[in-house]
This record gives structure tokens, sequence and C-alpha cells, in this order.
């Protein structure tokens, strides 16, 4: 009260002022705040306006047909299509989605969480009983108990009557044919997003729900392929294996197999070599199957013939380096010699008599500095020398110093003997029609008669070089051998080998590149030791042809050809009277 | 009783003069609230509607008490008042710090009181005791608008350390009505609006990315779908399905079924629009507006600077809630999170108004009192 009046008596102290004050202030003030509550008025009855318009726009020009039914609408569809299907060219299912449920809990409506737990685990057999606890008792509102469960499982779970525990509908992804196409088709997270392979490049087609995506891949064939090879992987004690077969028209990847695999259901479980897709991703050193590619470059060149020669008669030492023969054979060879007997001394001879531009250009046109333009996300990039010297020529000539995928050598290979015309290798069916006239599509990249050269001395191989085990009683197959040591840390180590063998069928009128490829095979008793690709990979082409040959129609032919006619012109063992059988060297 | 004696009017006299068809007014809008509160919660007094219409009564009678106190008394505990909020704003947001949980309120005798809702009521008494004795020179000079601008910034900051963007950004709007309405010349707000538009990249700069994820969020609803753009994209499809008659009282499927999120808050308008459709969206409308220009009025014949300032404030600070709360859920704003007057389910924001319309019609009932630049004055 004291205070007050302390206040008081100082404030009546300056009254006289203040009256005076006021009455100036008040004046000027008034005028304008009135002037401005005007303008904040009207800026509100924008504004209202504005409101008001925004609720007849709502209501008038948006309304939804919900009135009518008087059914609620939410925004969320009710329910997500499930994830598309892949078949392969038959029709056969290969993946395909089913719907699941997934269990979760809201902890903090969760009573007597151990009777909880203990019930769930009676349902659940893959959940414990005390992780369920703790996981009930963690206090979130939001906790996964248990994904992917089955209907049966959810039924139960429902019928305990927990409102606390709701569940999520899910999709899981089944792939009926398990490992058979792994690699190939890829695989999906827990959200359904495909994250390698085929799911991944397809994925929206896929998500969308309505559309099949139809493969390229024979199921049967790809079996065939895939027992042989892992066979072999096996009989050999290889480490990797890849198998590739293609249609040499029109690019349809028939099969590819890339060893070791996995599970497509479970990619979680598998090892890191299982999931690399080899026939893709991989990029190998190739070796001798390389001189096809730089045969072909000599012989369209237009500068060398069959009749041509070119010395072996002793190693070839370019600077620091020297090119040996397996099998040397101290004479000069003629073309068809060197690629039968697979010189690598007379094919680096050639390289370097064609030139490094010329060998280069081919390569590029063969593809073999590109990644392959196929519709998966794992493709490896090739790796080649750069800068590209003269000595990179001579070995670039028989397959060292330039690493490709499978994939790549198959593509070009068929470029090669489909009579010179570069395809895109295929692994979806498109819906639009392929070719309406019979042959290749796509840019030449040699002369047709080169193409025919190529195949002659692909037939040559097989009648009586290196690659006599992929002989086929009634099958003209052609092919090349190729046997790469394999580069350790800068070094090329003599037992540690890439054995393939590149086949082509039938050889006169080709129709599929067939490839086995064995990553570090070890020769057995029976192979007297040798695991190089006339012995390992081989075989595996032989038995492929075999038994896919009969499932397109394909008719065995046992008349004789001239090809043996043809080679005795060309080779001088078989003029000097030696037998035929035994000029290969299984290199 | 003459228009110049209201200084010494009867406490019967000054109820007499209270203006009673505002408080009509007041109390449609709340009626409106008890009918969506009841709808909402599916025929039910419980558990919303019944609580609200006590909460009314309690402050509707706090109001009229706040309305006949003397508007000298009121500009007095202006500052008191002020600092008595900013310190309870500064206790809720340490108690989130030190780790017991963040909360925007404090209990009071049982009470749960939002001191940032109260704050709205604060800012507004402060800036009018300040910028009642200004002069047009005063608010010309720069250096004399340090002093309320420091008045604005604490509570911003710390409203924004809890952090609240929707009441920050409420605070502002209401200070800048203020300072228009002062007469603070439009050069200077040209200064401060176009330094504000320059320290955003500078802001945007040092912010983490976290944060900057929130403000994209926040101005962009959508790029959340299920998120706060769920809530919107619901509204709309229930204020749409409303169409002109609505679908009638308790028959709001939308919001019944729980499609429609926080129908009992803030999302409110949009439950009662679904049920009385556009003709009952635009008759509450219409109800504001009523309640705004009213209250416009009174602000305009306040023969006093002091009250002309609070009404004005109080009014802005009104008309904002509206804006923002129906535009939120109309989808023209992003979701701040205001709850509609009088009609949402809440406590503290119902008594804040409260207490703002007692203010509003204390300066009304005290329209033609003579206030001194420095407040009272006994003589």
């Amino acid at each position: 009260m004291r205070d007050f009046l302390n206040i008081s008596s100082r404030l009546s102290g300056r009254h006289g002022k203040d009256i005076k004050d006021n009455a100036a202030f008040h004046a000027s003030s008034l005028l304008r705040a009135k002037a401005r509550l005007v303008m904040v008025v009207t800026v509100f009855m924008v504004g209202y306006l504005a409101i008001s318009l925004r609720l007849a726009d709502l209501t008038l020009l948006r309304a939804k047909p919900a009135e009518d039914t008087g059914l609620p609408q939410d925004v969320r569809p009710l329910k997500k299509p499930l994830r598309g299907p892949i078949v392969d060219r038959n029709g056969n299912l290969v993946a395909t989605s089913l719907a699941m449920a997934s269990v979760y809990a809201d902890t903090t409506m969760i009573e007597n969480a151990p009777a909880v737990a203990r019930e769930l685990a009676a349902i659940l057999p893959d959940e414990k009983e005390p992780e369920i606890l703790r996981k009930l008792q963690s206090g979130k509102k939001f906790i996964w108990i248990a994904r992917d469960i089955t209907p049966r499982q959810e039924y139960k779970i429902n019928a305990l009557g927990h409102p606390g525990l709701a569940f999520q509908e899910e999709e899981r992804r089944i792939y009926p044919e398990g490992n058979l196409l792994a690699h190939l088709l890829g695989y999906t997270d827990v959200d359904g997003n495909g994250i390698a392979g085929i799911e991944k490049a397809h994925d929206a087609d896929l998500k969308a729900g309505d559309k099949t995506v139809r493969l390229t891949i024979d199921l049967r064939v790809q079996h065939i392929m895939h027992r042989e090879l892992s066979a072999a992987m096996k009989k050999f004690s290889a480490k990797a294996g890849v198998g590739l077969v293609m249609d040499v028209d029109t690019g349809d990847v028939i099969s590819m197999v890339s060893l070791p695999d996995f599970d497509p259901l479970h990619p979680g479980d598998a090892r890191d070599a299982a999931m690399f897709p080899r026939a893709t991703l991989g990029v190998y050193e190739m070796g001798s199957t390389f001189k096809l590619f730089s045969m072909a470059a000599a012989l369209d060149s237009g500068r060398v013939h069959f009749s041509s020669e070119f010395d072996a008669t002793k190693p070839l030492h370019y600077g620091r380096f020297t090119i040996n023969d397996y099998e040397p054979k101290h004479r000069f060879l003629t073309v068809p010699e060197i690629f039968i007997y697979s010189s690598n001394i007379g094919t680096a001879k050639m390289a370097e008599y064609i030139g490094t531009d010329a060998l280069k250009s081919f390569y590029r046109r063969m593809g073999f500095f590109d990644t392959v333009p196929v519709d998966l996300p794992e493709r490896g990039a090739p790796l080649y020398p750069r800068p590209w010297r003269d000595i990179n020529t001579l070995t670039a000539a028989f397959g060292h110093g330039v690493a490709v995928s499978p994939l790549h050598l198959v593509r070009a290979a068929a470029a090669l003997v489909n009579g010179g015309i570069m395809i895109k290798p295929h692994l979806v069916q498109t819906d639009e029609p392929r070719r309406l006239s019979p042959g290749p599509e796509g840019e030449r990249v040699i002369k047709p008669q080169t193409s025919l050269a190529v195949r002659r001395l692909l037939e040559m191989v097989v009648a009586a070089g290196t690659g006599r085990k992929a002989y086929v009683e009634g099958y003209d197959v052609g092919g090349k051998t190729g046997t790469a040591e394999k580069n350790k840390g800068g070094k090329y180590e003599k037992h540690l080998l890439v054995s393939s063998f590149l086949g082509v069928y039938p050889i006169s009128n080709p129709r599929y590149v067939v490839l086995a490829m064995l990553d570090e095979p070890h020769g057995t008793k029976d192979t007297w030791g040798f695991a190089t690709g006339g012995w390992v990979a081989a075989p595996v082409v032989a038995k492929v042809v075999e038994q896919m040959a009969p499932l397109y129609h394909i008719p065995p032919d046992f008349n004789s050809h001239d090809i043996v006619r043809e080679m005795a012109m060309y080779l001088k063992d078989a003029k000097e009277g030696k037998s035929l059988a035994s000029v290969g060297t299984d290199r | 009783m003459s228009t110049l004696s209201r200084d010494r009017l009867s406490l019967g006299e000054k109820l007499l003069s209270v203006s009673w068809p505002f408080v009509m007014l007041i109390t449609m809008v709340a009626c409106v609230g008890f009918v969506s509160l009841y709808s909402a919660a599916g025929g039910h007094v419980e558990p919303w509607a019944g609580k609200q219409a006590i909460r009314f009564v309690i402050g509707l009678a706090g109001m009229i008490v706040v309305s006949v106190i003397d508007i000298r008394w009121w500009m007095r505990l202006a500052y008191p008042i002020f600092i008595a909020v900013i310190l309870s704003l500064v206790f809720v947001d340490i108690k989130g710090h030190i780790g017991m949980g963040a909360q925007r309120w404090i209990s009071i005798a049982g009470l749960q009181l939002q001191p940032s809702e109260i704050m709205k009521i604060a800012i507004v008494l402060a800036l009018a005791r300040f910028f009642h004795g200004a002069t047009a020179e005063d608010v010309k000079n720069p250096l004399f608008l340090v002093m309320p601008l420091g008045l604005l910034a604490v509570p911003v900051g710390l409203v924004l350390a809890q952090p609240d963007l929707g009441t920050a950004i409420m605070l502002i709007s209401v200070a800048g009505g203020m300072f228009f309405i002062a007469g603070v010349s439009y050069w200077m707000f040209g200064v401060v609006i176009a330094g504000g538009l320059a320290m955003l990249p500078v802001a945007w700069h040092f912010m983490h990315d976290y944060q900057r994820q929130r403000v994209m969020i926040f101005l962009n609803p959508e790029s959340d779908p299920l998120g706060a753009g769920y809530h919107i994209t619901q509204s709309k499809i229930a204020l749409g399905s409303g169409g002109v008659f609505g679908k009638g009282f308790l028959h709001g499927t939308q919001s019944h079924l729980n499609f429609l999120p926080e129908k009992q808050t803030d999302f409110i308008f949009t439950l009662f629009t679904e049920e009385w459709g556009l003709v009952g969206g635009l008759a509450l409308l219409a109800l504001f507006a009523v309640i705004i220009v009213y209250g416009y009025f009174m602000a305009f014949n306040c023969q006093n600077q002091f009250g002309r300032l609070l009404s004005t404030g109080i009014i802005i600070n009104f008309s904002l809630y509206i804006f923002i709360n129906i535009g939120m859920v109309m989808g023209l704003l992003p979701v701040v999170g205001v709850p509609l007057p009088m009609s949402s389910h809440g406590g503290t924001a119902m008594l804040s108004v409260l207490f703002g319309f007692g203010l509003l019609m204390s300066a009304h009932v005290h329209r033609d009192v003579k206030v001194t630049r420095r407040g009272f004055d006994m003589a």
C-alpha cells in the first residue's frame, strides 16, 4: 500500500506535462492508427475470401463419389499388386510372389508380456521365447515379432486376440528352380525391390505386377548345362565354372550358368564367391580362344590367306618378353596350322604383320573394349592395356593382356560365325517381333567369306586339332580351345589355368555358340594330368550339344564332310603322311 | 453516467456495459465446438465435449472478471505477466532439456498449461504497453524499436527451442501487426523483411542435414505421404465428401472411421464440414468473421492507445488462429499444429483465447478512460 501511494504521488507531480503530451500524441496516433487498422482489416478480409473460396472449391468441385456409396475412402491402396512373375522362353515359371504376413507388436498395448511371449513361441517355432519376450518388453510402439509367417500361423496369432499384436501384409519372392538361375534372376530385398539380376533390371515392370517377364533362357538347356558343368567342376576340382549357350542369329541367351551358385531364396547365406555372376561380371584373359579373333582380323584384312606362312622356328623375343609354343614345331606354319596347333609364336607374328591398328580396331568392333550391351546390372568392364604398346598386340593376339567377360566372348564368336553381323545379346524376350527376314540384324563386322573361313578353321580344330574331345558323332561341332595361365600379382602361374572351349554347331550352318569354361581345374588320371581346355572343357560342350540338339530338332548328319580333304591342303604333317589323329596337341 | 467518467464506473455499471452480444457470439462458436466434439466421440459427451464445456464455463466466467478489471491495471500488469510467462517458458525448456521428457506444458494446481499459448496474449500486452507511450517521432526512430524487438525475440527464441515453429510464426505475425498499427514506417518493415529473407540462405548454410530435411518436410508435407501429407490428403477427401449440405450430424464417415487423424483437435473443422457441408463451413466462417469485425469495431472505438493496440493484437491473434488452422486443414498451409479457437479440444488454447477476449472487452468497457503515458493516473 505504501508503494502504491509512492507511485501515485510521483505520477501526480508530473501531471501537468502529461496532459499536454497526451493531447499531442492522441491527435497524431489516432489518425495514424485508424488508417492502419483499416488496412489490416482489408488484408484479413482478402484472406477470409480466399479461405471461403477454397472451402467451396474443396466441397463443390472436388466432391468425391464417396458421397454416393457412403463408404469411406483411404488414400492408401488397400493392396499393392504382387510382384510380377518371370518365366523361361517356354513359359515355365522361374520366379513368382506369394502373399505373406508379418506380425508386429505395439508393446505399449501388451499386458502380461511373458504370457504373450509363451503363446507366440508355441505358434512360431523359428522364434525363441526369451527373444520374443525381450521384444515385447522393449517399450516400443512398433517392433517386428516375426516376418513372413504362414497363413496358419497368422490365423492362430489372430485368434489369440491380443490387441497389441498386428499384421503387415507382405510378399515373399519364390524361385521354384532354386539355384538353377540364381545369378541371372538375381533377388529382391525384404521390401520387394529387385536388387540384382533380372529382378533389378526389370524392377519397374515387375513391380507394376501386371506384366510377365519372359526370359530367352530355355530351362531344359539350362538344366543340361548346369548338370554337365557341375559334373566337370567336381571331376576336375575346379574353383568355378561358366557355361553359356547363345543363338547366333538373334542373340538370345539360351543358357547361362555361373558356378558356384546360391539359393536366391536365401541370398544372405551365400558366400561372396558364390554370389559372383561370373558369366557377365567376371572378366578373364581368355587365352587361345582369342586366336579366333586375331585370325579373323588377319583374314578379314585381305592380307593373310590360308596359304600364308609364318615363322615359328624359334621362340619370339620381344624386349624382355619371350613368346613360346606349348608344343613347338620349329618350322614355318600355314595359317590353319597356326590355328589348329594353337601356335602362340605364329599368331603373334601374324598380328605383327597386320599391325597394331588393324588388330585394335578389330577388337573394338568385336566389342572387347566396352561393356556388353545386355539387360543386366552386373556387367563387367573389360580390361585392356592402356597405353597399348606393340608388345600388347602380340600377346593380345593369343588372348593375354586383354580380359573380357564370357558373354563378350560368346557374343563376338556369334558374330564371326553368323555371317559377320554383330548382335546384341538378349536375356528377355521383347514384345515386338524380333525379325521379319531370316538372318541376324546388327552391324556388319566382317565379310561373309571371312565368316566362312573362320567356320572351316573351327571345324578343323575339332576334326584334327586341340578340340577333338568336343567331337560328337553325327553333329558337326566346330570350336576352339583356350587355356590361359592366370595372372597372379603380375606373374603368370603355370598351374593356375582358365580352361575353356568355345563350340559352334552345326558348323556347316551355325545356330548356337556353346561356351564351357573352368577356373583352376586340376588334371585327373583320366586326362593324364592335363587340365587344358581340350581335356576339361571340350567334353562339356560335346555333352551339352549331344543332349540339346534333339530338343531343337537338329537332325544328326553322318555324311562325311570335305574338311579332312581341305585340311590336307594346308597341314604339312598330313602331307607328310602322318596320321591326322595325332596332329593335335590338346593345348 | 457520463462517457468521460468511465474510470469511476461501479461494478454493476461495468457489467452492464460489457458487450453481451459479443459474449453470445463466442458462446455460439463454443457450441459448434461442443457439437463437433460430441460427434467426434461417436455421439458421446465423453471424453471431449463434456470437459470442453466445463472448461468453457470456467473460462467464460474468468473472461467476464477480466473484462471488468480496469484497463489501467492490465497496463500495469503487462510487464509482470510477460516476465512470468517468459520464466515459465524457460522452465519448460529446461525441464525438457534435463531429460524429464520434452514437454510444452507446466502443471499449476492440477491444470496443465502451455506457456507458449499464454505467450500469444502476453506478447500483445507487453507490446501494447510499450507502444502506448510512444509518439510519432519515437516510432520513426529505429533505435526506439530495439526494445520491442527484444521483447519479441526472447519468447520467439524460447518457443523455437521447444521446438514449436507454429507458435513462433504466430508470435512474429501478431507482433508485426502491432508494430504496423503502432505506426512503424513502411521502410522499416521493408528492411526487416528483406533482411530476414537475406538471412535465410545463411541460416540454411549453417543448418545440419537433418534440420534441412525437417524444413523440407515442413515446407512440403506431400513429400512424406504417410506422415503429415497423409493427414492433409485425408482432410481434403473428408471436406470434399461433405458436399454442399454435408452428410448430416454424426454421419461423417471419414472422421468416424478414423481415416481423419486428430479429428478432435487440429482437424475439427474438417469433421464439422464433412457433416454440415459447405453451408455449415461457411456459416462457421461467417460467425468467426462477425467476431473479428466486432473486435475491430471495439478496437476502433478505443480512445486510448493502449486499449486500441491491445484490442487489435488480440483480434489479429484470433484471426491468425483461424487462418492458420483452416488454411492447414484445407491444404493451403503446411501442417504446423495450430488449434481452431473455441472449437478444438484443448484447455490452454481456449483459456488463453478467452483471457484475450476478456482483455478486449476490458478495453471496450474502459474505452473512454484516459490513460497517461506511464499508465496509472489516480488523479
